[in-house]
């Protein structure tokens, strides 16, 4: 069980204002939402999050252990990221690309045993594209593609997903999917915390939200207290008409 | 990939280098039939045939394999390090580098040690340059340093144009044939052998991890892998490859691009199996090569790097062709 | 040049005195093109190091007024005024110099480019010098273009007297094996056209090598041992030394049993001149102690 907790971390956006320092506690169990309009820095959250760009200030702690102190292979076996941008410079099949994920369990002279290759193959069947498995990434469909992304992060299995809008691409189906297995992960004391642009979405599988506002200005907490009509108005800048189906708000633009 | 038997196809490839090997050292403007050069391998045969074999094919034989082995190892690492399945050895100005080096110590008047010698310097002096250029302010990514790498190389050209027409024309073929590649100014194959085998040991528990490099550089860090000094190290091994096949043989065209281009086709991109396999393959290739330009127009000779661009260029353009 | 045109040349220099009175001063050139000058020409460019050397020996030496780079001998030609390289000349520079003869190179100059001087009423006379003959026939040329014909005759007629001396001298000599290494990285040789093979022919050698369809083959070091000649010559400094130590490798070599790697003078059978005769004597000489070590 591991938890990320940020303190009065700002992160870095060039040319803008540092806003309001985030104090996040990524729970084990919980499911996390972050929205907010276009390049209001979801992704360089994310990146910041998982380690890969220095925040401008404030500090990651991983267990109570600063981040930047830990060796990268550690906090990969502890945290993982699906990417909204993938590189497919050279041509690999799924199956190969879900096997990347086992790297931060392997030593440099050990071979990818059975069992990594069984984890993979697992990973892939629960996402649905375990017949792609032999297909070149390059010849899939972007849906297709999202979900093998999803299966290299489900074969590294960390305790913390990251995830960059992970529904992108996906049909109806598939994005109910791949939250079920979000929220399955996280019923198995993991934590997930993904950056989502749709509303319903967020209120129908998440239990905390981060809501970014352009100008800097942040506001976290259970999903409940954040999903306030006025609020989601004044982020989006866009009339919104609410109504609630089966326990769950729901968004329309008004 | 991985799990199926890396061995296989690395076998077969053995195989085949042996097999270019043994026909290299048989066949010359000399003609020794085959009997007789394995007599000779077993220690028999004319003092002559002896000397021809023994003390010209082989060793020039092996230079031209470790030459090939150095620059497909080479090219490969380039096209991670890049990210760029177009990229080659040459592509950051290395060979530029390099050749600058030659002409100068050639254009002084020296030979032998002292051109390889100094080859070897423009190379490493080329890599240095690329380096510190790339490395200069914060960002760094794959384009940036192959934009710099690109102009250092134009600039390369430019001096090495200027080389050649200062030079008395009496003074010409022996750069000519320097920069359009040529084995037969190889003392010693090595070196170059050594260094390939070291290298290939060396990058063998960095294969992974050149896996996960290859699906880009964030990617990478997010499974775990130290991404800069991987990619330095990476730069400063393909460099260090390419300035010793350089230095034995001149700038030899094509083997750094085509062959790691034609390996994945077949092998796909396990770099574990990729690089082990580029240096059997490459210096399969160049044994090949250099035997036609050896035999084309007996006892005439032409340079091995022609023979790589005319086999390199059309099977590239063919590649290209059928992968759109 | 081919033995027809050869000896049209030489029939040419010979008439050329009576030619003269009747119709000027005309020459025909290395290229079937006839050079008519109204008077001997008085200030003359060469655009190569031979052509340079052969307008001295014709004794123009005092009307050259400037030279191609590398024009080295005689060493007065050295201090003379350049107007570029030989197959990178400037043109404006020549222009400017108002010369009423240019003598180019066919082997070394640039056709079209000289096509501009011809073109601007610069007469243009190109040598082009594949025998020995050649060489004699081109300076008794210059000589005669350049207003003392009889120096030219007299220095020609020396030249072929010495080469024939020596052709006589050696007729029936012991064929010697050799070959005549003018490159190392890559290693280059001169087939039979190549003067130089031309000498060793004369000192009663055989190139191993004449037969080769180039003028100058790249050839392989397996090449040279399957050829194993009695005698490796090459010419130049001593920094060429090495180059004939490096056969010592192989002792098989007849010629590195006999201890015949020679080096000979550099310089005197480089250029197609008449300092030819200097060389072609030495190599016979080098040739004879080549027998005599056999």
């Amino acid at each position: 069980m591991t938890r990320l907790t940020t303190e009065a971390l700002i992160i870095d956006i060039p040319g803008r204002a540092s806003g309001v320092p985030l104090n996040l506690a990524i729970e084990p169990g919980q499911v996390w939402g972050v929205l907010g309009p276009n390049g209001v820095g979801k992704t360089t959250l994310l990146h910041t999050l998982a380690g890969l760009r220095e925040p401008r200030s404030g500090q990651l702690l991983l267990d109570g252990t600063p981040l930047r102190d830990m060796r990268r292979k550690i906090v990969s076996q502890r945290m993982g990221l699906v990417f909204q941008d993938r590189q497919d410079g050279f041509p690999a099949t799924a199956l190969e690309t879900a096997l990347i994920g086992r790297h931060p369990w392997l030593s440099p002279w050990q071979m990818e045993s059975g069992e990594d290759l069984a984890i993979a193959e697992r990973a892939l069947e629960a996402l649905d594209v375990i017949h792609l498995k032999d297909r070149l990434v390059n010849t899939l469909s972007g849906g297709e593609r999202q979900r093998v992304a999803i299966a290299t992060l489900m074969t590294q299995s960390p305790e913390i997903w990251l995830l960059d809008e992970p529904t992108n691409h996906l049909d109806l189906q598939h994005q109910t999917a791949v939250m079920k297995l979000l929220r399955q992960q996280a019923a198995c004391d993991r934590a997930v915390f993904m950056c989502l642009h749709d509303l319903n979405l967020a209120a129908r599988w998440c239990d905390q939200i981060l809501l970014l506002y352009p100008d800097g200005q942040a506001c976290w907490g259970p999903a409940r207290d954040m999903l306030v009509t006025s609020a989601l108005e004044s982020l989006f800048g866009q009339r919104l008409l609410s109504a609630e189906l089966d326990g769950f708000p729901v968004f329309v633009p008004g | 990939m991985p799990i199926s038997s890396p061995h296989k196809p690395l076998l077969v490839l053995l195989l085949a280098g042996f097999l270019a090997a043994l026909l290299s050292v048989s066949i010359g403007s000399t003609t020794i039939g085959f009997e007789d050069t394995l007599r000779v391998i077993t220690g028999s045969g004319t003092e002559l045939q002896q000397t021809l074999i023994l003390e010209l094919r082989l060793p020039r034989t092996l230079s031209a394999f470790a030459t090939g082995g150095l620059l497909a190892v080479a090219g490969a690492l380039m096209q991670v390090l890049l990210r760029n399945p177009l990229a080659d050895p040459y592509v950051l100005g290395l060979s530029g580098g390099a050749a600058v080096g030659a002409l100068l110590a050639m254009l002084a008047g020296a030979a032998g040690f002292l051109v390889s010698g100094s080859a070897f310097a423009g190379a490493m002096l080329a890599t240095l340059l690329v380096f510190g250029l790339a490395h200069g302010s914060g960002s760094w990514t794959p384009s940036r340093l192959l934009l710099t790498g690109v102009v250092v190389a134009a600039g390369w050209g430019a001096v090495i144009t200027l080389i050649l027409a200062m030079t008395p024309a009496s003074r010409l073929p022996g750069m000519l044939y320097w920069l359009m590649g040529d084995l037969s100014h190889a003392a010693t194959p090595w070196p170059g052998l050594i260094i390939l085998v070291l290298v290939c040991l060396m990058v063998f528990p960095l294969g992974r991890a050149l896996n996960v490099l290859a699906r880009g550089s964030l990617q990478a860090a997010a499974l775990g892998v130290s991404v800069r000094p991987l990619e330095w190290s990476i730069y400063l091994m393909a460099s260090l490859l390419t300035a010793t096949a350089v230095t034995m043989a001149g700038s030899v065209g094509f083997v750094g691009l085509v062959v790691p281009h034609m390996l994945r086709l077949v092998l796909g991109n396990d770099q574990r199996l990729i690089l082990p396999a580029c240096a059997l393959a490459g210096g399969t290739l160049l044994v090949l090569a250099d035997t036609l330009a050896r035999v084309v127009i007996a006892p005439e000779q032409l340079p091995v790097g022609v023979i790589t661009a005319l086999i390199g260029v059309p099977t590239f353009l063919y590649l290209l062709y059928r992968s759109r | 040049m081919k033995h027809p045109g050869l000896a049209a040349l030489y029939v040419l220099s010979l008439l050329a005195p009576l030619l003269a009175q009747a119709e000027g001063h005309c020459v025909s050139d290395a290229l079937d093109q006839s050079v008519c000058l109204a008077e001997p020409a008085r200030r003359v460019v060469s655009l190569s190091p031979g052509a340079t050397e052969l307008l001295f020996s014709a004794g123009a030496g005092d009307r050259v007024v400037a030279v191609s780079a590398w024009s080295d001998y005689p060493a007065e030609a050295a201090e003379l005024p350049q107007v570029g390289d030989s197959n990178r000349l400037d043109l404006e520079a020549i222009v400017s110099l108002a010369p009423d003869l240019v003598v180019a190179w066919v082997d070394g100059n640039s056709r079209s480019q000289l096509e501009r001087l011809s073109g601007l009423g610069i007469p243009v006379f190109w040598l082009a010098p594949r025998t020995f003959d050649d060489i004699a026939v081109a300076v008794s040329d210059l000589a005669f273009l350049t207003g003392s014909p009889e120096l030219g005759a007299e220095r020609a007629e020396v030249f072929r007297a010495e080469m024939a001396t020596l052709n006589a001298q050696y007729a029936d000599a012991r064929p010697v094996k050799v070959f005549y290494q003018i490159w190392d990285q890559p290693l280059m040789t001169v087939n039979r056209n190549e003067l130089i093979s031309k000498a060793i022919t004369l000192c009663g050698g055989v190139n191993v090598f004449g037969d080769l369809p180039r003028l100058v083959p790249r050839i392989s070091r397996e090449a040279v041992l399957e050829a194993n000649p009695e005698a490796i010559i090459t010419a130049g400094s001593s920094d060429n030394r090495q180059w004939l130590e490096a056969w010592r490798e192989f002792s098989g070599l007849a010629a590195v049993a006999a201890d015949n790697l020679f080096l000979e003078p550099p310089d005197l059978l480089a250029r197609p001149t008449l300092r030819m005769a200097d060389g072609a004597r030495h190599l016979c000489q080098t040739l004879e102690q080549a027998r005599a070590n056999l």
